[in-house]
């Protein structure tokens, strides 16, 4: 039969491609290899990870109370941002077909969460208002896209038999519903993101988890840090148990009540003052044309050039480095591969792996490899292999539970891993490692205390040296590289997809 | 007066032909089956006729054209979408608006599902499914009406009583069919479609079962099923699954 | 074509258990529904007079610490006072230039920027200390093990090794210890050393020359001194191996603004319960003996520093 004929050779085609695709992945890393900074030092980290491995055992709190009102803060942005970005996406995804939309999308999501709030704090200081913009800004950019590209996979035939009706309209009744369960899908996994982004924000002083985690690893304080970090983790692995529908509209009246107050609320002149004037060079304020190219070009020639070539280089090998631990760790929370004894301690370890900060992670890496590159690029490469790991697990996982009404005979052990379950989840693992690729260049931004020059370096130097200017225009040349990674990353993802997908009719 | 005329026009789908130089007039007052084994392009030449003036048709496509996690009403509702303000619309999602609740249900209880208006379609069976999409198609009020199997899941005779009210109801009508004896029975011109053409297209009185059996010979009827399931729609059941992965096999669907 | 069932995160009804809405549908409703109650936090406007201090050594329990402060100011200036506490150098010049803060405890460096910021701030008390500070460069005994006074001699040691400063923005973990090598040696940092890094504050300095993830380190002489009191420093594994020349430093800045907002004479109260505050546990938030006048021109020689090495313009 034909159509048999078809299938194989599109499956044939689509392996040859994936191969390829993780080829380039390879040669990608192979090249950067020789010229990332990749030295390790002796250490004598005995005496500073024994502190932190006691620390992971014993943790401890003396103040219950501002531990739950760090737990609760940290919850608070995260669901706030998440409740006003989601519906946000939603709207703008609806006009996504219009080029500016997908310009401003792909311009808010291409700025680090840390580098909003450092952006949002010069206008609104310290407060919530700063806070929660810097989540919901770029995750309502993240909304949009995937939002997006979500509503464009739906059946359309009943868009067809609708009378003529806004767009909004038309897709409430059509594409929405039929979009729902993943639309929700996604949005709870959003959700965990920004509980993450949440706590990370305390590094710069909201007063969420990463407050107290910050001053907790600062000081050596390691029983404290575990607490926290142990918290934390409790938090997100409880999530389904907690984050029940109905309280939801509870929780938000909640949210908002928890919100730290603001003091001394900044006056709107700020904002035109750092629109205005902060963030651009004073030879172009002075109307000096010559001038400002000096500046820009000295800009763009010295630290933008070196911090984008560093942070090209090690995201590009913890990009493959990622998808190595993935391949390692995925089975371990699959049932199907590991059987239901390591299920559970697998999935705690992939929880772990997503769940510790990569600033904590790369600490460690610091202390028992020296400062360089490479405690980044594992740091990186663990944390978002465990978050791959587990969306791939969970995709395993579902498949697997509707199988066992219908038994399949297949091999069983590693000839299953190999055979099987890669082959088989391969296309979404890579489609996966392509989005995560957007966030792992913006992570390797901000790991610039390991003296390694990247971009997010010279940004976060910007900011302490209050050069506005500087920090406005490397940010921007960071948002470029990753609109045009995001685009590269489309059109791998795009040739990582199965072909043998034909297309609907009309 | 022709409503629809197409001159040695070649239609297809994803950039194949699937019909080559037709030519065809419909006029109004006119209900006419188009039959033909399956890939015949049927739905083709339904779907095009539907693009010439999609705002003036009530069309009712395979059962896929329902939204599932809506209720029966809502299905119905909004082929009633232009009749009522955006903000009306959108409020009915919240809650069904009064009036449009009466003339929905009175839809439904002409087709007899009044009684599962309120759950989502899809608890519903395939041919309380066929009727909620038929409410629709009747819910648009419309003078022509363009169906596609609408009573191919009903047995035939709830599917001619129901068929007959949609025509009755219809000025104009053109309905893909598959029951030999229902088209001969309900329409009065019937156009057969056949290895990338017309084959006929004659009055419904000058045809007799023998026409159709020569029609269907070499097309297996069975395959009807399989053939017609648009899997693209789905895609990959995991796309649906994957929070990070929405757009992954997207590119087919881009137009 | 049927939705996919597997995909309900929700799911609790089957065909056994038939439900009559779907329960994503309900959630859908009310999703719509709640959208409308969100409305923006409100935010508190009220007249207080608020205050923040620069991270610098221990910054556990903030709040606590600083409370007190803010409670004996308050009990001397009479108006309400408040403490917010921050992570960066950069968010309390920020909070500072916004108004957002009236006071700040800052550092030589940052306390520059600030008052460069705000016009008509000055700079009101200095710790007892800061008239003459000072910073150590520390080293990994595995690197450096004859102490000398010479910074220039230690060239040979120093070269194709690794140095990190403390915070991108500290006035004794940074500005002055990059100055005195600049001038040491003629080079920039990332010249003389095969690797430069920023630990982030002080006592990440100490911990990391320590375990040898870095071979120097630049480190405030108060945050290093305390450390060894305290038994936190494994004296055998890291010592200080030059001391730096004094410099100004840690300094209570006040806006120009705010006795228009407090009334007349504010700052002057303020500056005197500032040099009057003599409570041991008061001071030890600091950590200062107590406090002495101290005005912008102190700290000129900061400027010119950061200036000569191109971190401010």
């Amino acid at each position: 039969m034909l159509p048999a004929l078809l299938t194989r050779q599109e499956t044939h085609s689509s392996a040859r491609r994936l191969t390829a695709i993780i080829g380039l992945l390879w040669l990608a890393a192979l090249v950067c290899l020789p010229w990332a900074d990749l030295d390790i030092r002796a250490t004598e980290p005995l005496d500073e990870l024994a502190r932190i491995g006691w620390g992971l055992i014993t943790p401890g709190w003396d103040d219950p109370a501002s531990l739950v009102q760090a737990l609760g803060q940290t919850v608070a942005f995260a669901l706030l941002a998440v409740a006003i970005s989601a519906p946000l996406g939603l709207l703008a995804a609806l006009m996504f077909h219009w080029w500016p939309v997908r310009l401003l999308a792909a311009a808010l999501r291409s700025v680090h969460e840390i580098f909003w709030a450092l952006i949002f704090m010069q206008i609104w200081g310290l407060s919530a208002t700063t806070g929660l913009l810097a989540i919901l800004v770029p995750y309502t950019g993240v909304f949009t896209k995937v939002f997006a590209e979500t509503l464009a996979l739906q059946n359309r035939t009943p868009e067809q038999s609708l009378p003529p009706a806004w767009r909004l309209i038309r897709w409430l009744y059509t594409r929405i519903p039929q979009a729902l369960p993943p639309l929700l899908q996604y949005t709870r996994y959003r959700f965990e993101c920004a509980l993450r982004s949440s706590a990370i924000l305390g590094f710069i002083g909201l007063p969420t988890l990463g407050f107290h985690l910050e001053t907790a690893f600062k000081q050596g304080q390691y029983s404290e840090a575990a607490m926290l970090l142990w918290a934390f983790v409790a938090l997100i692995a409880s999530i389904r148990y907690w984050l029940r529908p109905k309280l939801i509209p509870v929780y938000l009246l909640i949210a908002i009540w928890l919100l730290p107050e603001t003091i001394g609320f900044s006056n709107p002149g700020y904002l035109w003052q750092f629109i205005s004037q902060d963030i651009w060079p004073a030879p172009l304020l002075a109307g000096d044309l010559s001038g400002t190219f000096d500046w820009y070009w000295k800009l763009l020639s010295g630290q933008a050039w070196q911090g984008l070539l560093q942070t090209l280089l090690l995201s590009q090998l913890a990009l493959l480095l990622t998808l190595l631990i993935v391949l390692l760790v995925y089975p371990l929370a699959t049932r199907r591969l590991v059987g239901p004894k390591i299920w559970w301690p697998g999935r705690l370890l992939l929880l772990l792996m997503r769940s510790t900060p990569e600033m904590v992670m790369a600490y460690v890496f610091l202390l028992l490899l020296g400062p360089s590159g490479l405690p980044a690029v594992l740091a990186l490469a663990i944390h978002n292999g465990g978050l791959i790991g587990f969306l791939v697990a969970g995709k395993s996982e579902m498949e697997y539970q509707r199988q066992q009404q219908q038994p399949l005979q297949e091999p069983s052990g590693l000839l299953l891993y190999s055979y099987v379950e890669t082959p088989r989840q391969l296309p979404a693992l890579l489609a996966w490692l392509f989005y995560r690729w957007e966030v792992i260049l913006r992570e390797s931004a901000i790991l610039g205390i390991l003296g390694i020059t990247t971009l997010g370096f010279y940004i976060d130097s910007a900011f302490e040296e209050i050069r506005y200017d500087r920090a406005f225009m490397l940010i921007l040349v960071t948002a470029l590289l990753n609109m045009l990674v995001d685009g590269v990353s489309r059109w791998l993802r795009r040739l990582a997809e199965p072909q043998a997908v034909s297309a609907g009719r009309g | 007066m022709a409503l629809f005329s197409l001159q040695q026009q070649s239609l297809g789908y994803a950039g194949r032909i699937v019909l080559r130089d037709i030519s065809l007039t419909i006029r109004a007052g006119e209900k006419i089956a188009l039959v033909g084994p399956s890939g015949a392009g049927k739905s083709t030449l339904l779907h095009h006729l539907h693009q010439l003036q999609p705002d003036q048709i009530a069309l009712c496509p395979q059962a896929d054209g329902l939204v599932e996690l809506l209720s029966a009403y809502h299905n119905i509702f909004m082929g009633g979408l232009d009749r009522v303000s955006p903000l009306a619309a959108m409020w009915n999602l919240i809650r069904p608006l009064a009036q449009a609740r009466q003339q929905v249900a009175q839809v439904a209880r002409q087709l007899g599902i009044e009684a599962q208006l309120w759950q989502s379609v899809d608890r519903l069976s395939g041919g309380q499914r066929q009727r909620v999409a038929l409410g629709r198609a009747l819910y648009r009020q419309q003078a022509i009406f363009l169906g596609d199997e609408p009573v191919s899941a009903l047995d035939p005779l709830q599917g001619k009583l129901l068929l007959e009210s949609v025509l009755s109801q219809h000025q104009t009508a053109v309905v893909c069919m598959h029951n030999p004896e229902l088209t001969l029975a309900l329409f009065d011109r019937v156009i057969a479609v056949a290895n990338g053409g017309i084959l006929f297209d004659r009055p419904a009185s000058e045809l007799s079962q023998h026409d159709f059996d020569a029609l269907y010979q070499g097309g297996s009827m069975t395959d009807e099923h399989a053939s017609n399931q648009p899997t693209a729609d789905q895609g990959l059941p995991t796309s649906c699954i994957s929070p990070a992965q929405p757009g992954f096999n997207q590119s087919n669907r881009e137009q | 074509m049927r939705a996919s069932k597997f995909t309900r995160p929700f799911e609790r009804c089957d065909h056994n258990h038939p439900c009559e809405e779907p329960p994503e549908m309900k959630l859908f409703q009310r999703l719509v529904a709640s959208a409308a109650l969100l409305a923006a936090a409100a935010v508190a406007q009220a007249e207080t007079f608020v205050f923040t201090a620069i991270p610098d050594q221990d910054e556990s329990r903030l709040n606590e610490r600083f409370g007190k402060v803010a409670d004996y100011l308050s009990e001397q200036l009479d108006v309400e006072v408040k403490y917010i506490p921050v992570k960066s150098y950069a968010a309390a010049i920020t909070a500072f230039r916004n108004n957002q803060v009236q006071l700040a405890w800052f550092g030589g460096l940052s306390g520059v920027q600030a008052r460069r910021l705000v016009p008509d701030s000055e700079a009101l008390a200095q710790g007892v200390e800061d008239e003459q500070f000072k910073s150590y460069i520390i080293a990994n005994r595995k690197v450096a093990l004859t102490i000398n006074e010479d910074l220039a001699s230690y060239a040979d040691v120093m070269k194709g090794k690794t140095f990190t400063f403390g915070s991108k923005g500290s006035t004794s973990g940074r500005l002055m210890p990059e100055y005195f090598l600049r001038e040491a040696f003629n080079k920039a940092p990332d010249e003389l050393f095969d690797r430069v890094g920023f630990s982030g504050d002080h006592s990440r300095t100490v911990t990391q020359v320590e375990s040898g993830a870095w071979d120097f380190g630049a480190v405030n002489f108060s945050v290093w001194d305390d450390m060894v009191a305290q038994g936190q420093v494994n004296t055998d594994k890291v010592q200080v191996i030059w001391t730096s020349p004094t410099y100004p430093d840690y300094q209570w800045t006040i806006r120009g603004d705010v006795d228009g907002k407090f009334g007349n004479g504010f700052k002057d109260k303020v500056r005197s319960a500032l040099l009057n505050m003599k409570d041991k546990d008061l001071l030890k938030s600091f950590p200062r003996e107590g406090f002495i006048p101290a005005t912008n021109a102190d700290y000129a020689p900061i400027e010119t520093t950061a200036k000569a090495i191109g971190l401010l313009d």
